[in-house]
């Protein structure tokens, strides 16, 4: 109780866990929403080469600033959300190149990704502590800027999925079906891709580059199973990943853990309960139908 | 919806496999088309919707030519498998529905089509627990929702229990004599309960049509 109190008393005093909970709250939401899409169109791998080739622009950015001194870049992260996109764009490029082997895509971008991360956090230093809060997160150092684009990008994500719903869930499901109906996939694809391109970026502040995907894909990995219907299931995705955020906030705070990690093993445990829980229901379901098929 | 077809080739690299395809369909008739495997049916299909790019002044649809055709809605499709659906994901059948209707559709003509084929109690359920033959029936509605001109149905009846095949063609029969034009793709003609007016015999992409008299009066 009293480590409880003092986690909500750091939240009305302290501003920079006001923004530490807007922001993760606000991506919390953000990414299972956008990462169902993902999901439905098999695409799960796509934040992670999004998120690696991100790092890159992330690197480079280290790299102008800390070695050029070219100060126009005040946050490497800008580039980092550049790369995204550029990344976005080369996945798109190769996936229509390779019609058959479509994922062929995700390790090319990676590896260019991790390749020019690697070559650039080198020249500019080594492995600094800047370093590391790319690669595992720390939402708790975010600042206002970050939240108010954070706050910005929710409600243009959000009016975008409102207005064109029905095409995004169309073209996920049944991509052949969307282009009988005239829609123009190509054009919703590419624009879908620079929109994950931008969460993906944007979530790299919340848990790093190497655990961006699995606020995405965890959550709606977990409600899919039990989802009674598509809006059901973006809800629970979406309760799930934001219990994970509060949770992993608080316990981060609390015991100095690295809070992508926290936030991300708790996305873990719900998705480990869910599916336990659902066995247990479907094997007792299972029972009571033979013992009533018995009487 | 009126259709025109004038001397369709059409091949995939270097094989033929449409040759010299010529045919009219006027609004309201019913054409069934059947032939062997790679005979050109599912070939001719795609033509008819866009999806194989043919050259201009080949296919017009009411009096357009295919390439300037815009106006999709106005076909509803139903394909011989639904291996591009992406399934597992839940979603409803209604939530489906909704989000394939383009046209104006209400309330009460979206549960009379769920009806007419027999699947109005399904509407709540998560698709993934569906059967294969009430599937296909959740397909054949959303071809219907946006109330089509003109029905491409590829094989529609393939999993589908006998009961259900008879209020199938009762539906397509009532649609067609409302004016729908329907192209239906089958291997089981003697059986189906189709009031077809034209018949295509499809041999190594080379098309025979012959009218046929429909059965007047026949309402079944």
């Amino acid at each position: 109780m009293m480590i409880a109190m003092s986690f909500f008393r750091a939240i009305v005093e302290r501003e920079f866990m006001q923004f530490a909970l807007i922001t993760g709250l606000l991506i919390g939401f953000l990414a299972p929403l956008i990462g169902s899409f993902v999901v439905i169109r098999r695409l799960s791998l796509i934040a992670d080469t999004l998120s690696h080739f991100s790092l890159a622009g992330i690197a480079i950015g280290l790299y102008f600033i800390n070695i050029l001194g070219v100060g126009f870049l005040s946050d490497p992260l800008y580039l980092g959300m550049l790369f995204a996109v550029i990344g976005s764009l080369i996945i798109e490029l190769l996936r229509n190149y390779y019609k058959n082997y479509k994922e062929i895509s995700m390790p090319i971008v990676i590896s260019l990704g991790t390749a020019l991360s690697a070559l650039f956090i080198s020249l500019s230093g080594g492995f600094t502590s800047s370093v590391y809060n790319y690669l595992f997160g720390s939402i708790l150092t975010v600042g206002r800027v970050f939240t108010f684009i954070i706050i910005g990008v929710t409600i243009l994500i959000s009016g975008l999925l409102v207005v064109f719903y029905k095409q995004m869930v169309i073209i996920s499901f049944d991509e052949s079906y969307a282009k009988l109906l005239g829609i123009r996939v190509n054009i919703f694809q590419f624009f879908t891709t620079i929109i994950l391109a931008l969460v993906v970026s944007l979530s790299i502040e919340t848990v790093g580059v190497l655990l961006v995907s699995s606020l995405m894909i965890i959550p709606v990995a977990a409600a899919m199973k039990i989802g009674k219907s598509f809006k059901n299931t973006l809800f629970l995705a979406i309760i799930f990943s934001e219990i994970s955020v509060v949770m992993g906030l608080w316990l981060s705070f609390e015991l100095s853990f690295p809070s992508g990690a926290t936030i991300v093993l708790f996305n873990i445990s719900i998705f480990l309960v869910v599916i336990i829980l659902r066995r247990l229901i479907k094997r007792k379901n299972l029972r009571d139908n033979e013992s009533e098929a018995l009487l | 919806m009126r259709i025109n077809v004038n001397n369709l080739s059409f091949g995939y690299d270097y094989r033929t496999v449409l040759k010299d395809v010529s045919f009219k369909l006027e609004s309201g008739d019913f054409l069934v088309i059947i032939g062997n495997n790679g005979s050109g049916k599912s070939t001719l299909i795609k033509c008819l919707l866009g999806i194989n790019k043919v050259p201009n002044k080949k296919i017009y649809l009411d009096d357009i030519n295919i390439n300037d055709y815009r106006r999709w809605i106005n076909i509803g499709y139903v394909p011989q498998k639904f291996d591009d659906f992406n399934y597992e994901f839940p979603i409803t059948v209604n939530e489906i529905l909704s989000v394939s209707k383009y046209g104006k559709i209400t309330e009460d003509e979206r549960l009379i089509w769920l009806d007419k084929l027999g699947i109005l109690e399904l509407q709540n359920e998560n698709i993934n627990n569906l059967s294969g033959g009430q599937l296909q029936r959740v397909f054949i509605v959303r071809a219907l929702v946006n109330k089509p001109k003109l029905l491409i149905l590829d094989e529609p009846t393939v999993g589908v229990d006998s009961t259900n095949i008879e209020r199938f063609y009762n539906t397509i029969n009532d649609l067609n004599k409302m004016g729908v034009t329907v192209i239906l793709i089958t291997h089981d003609i003697k059986s189906s309960k189709a009031n077809f007016s034209h018949i295509m015999h499809l041999y190594n992409g080379t098309a025979v049509m012959k009218k046929i008299d429909r059965n007047v009066g026949d309402s079944s």
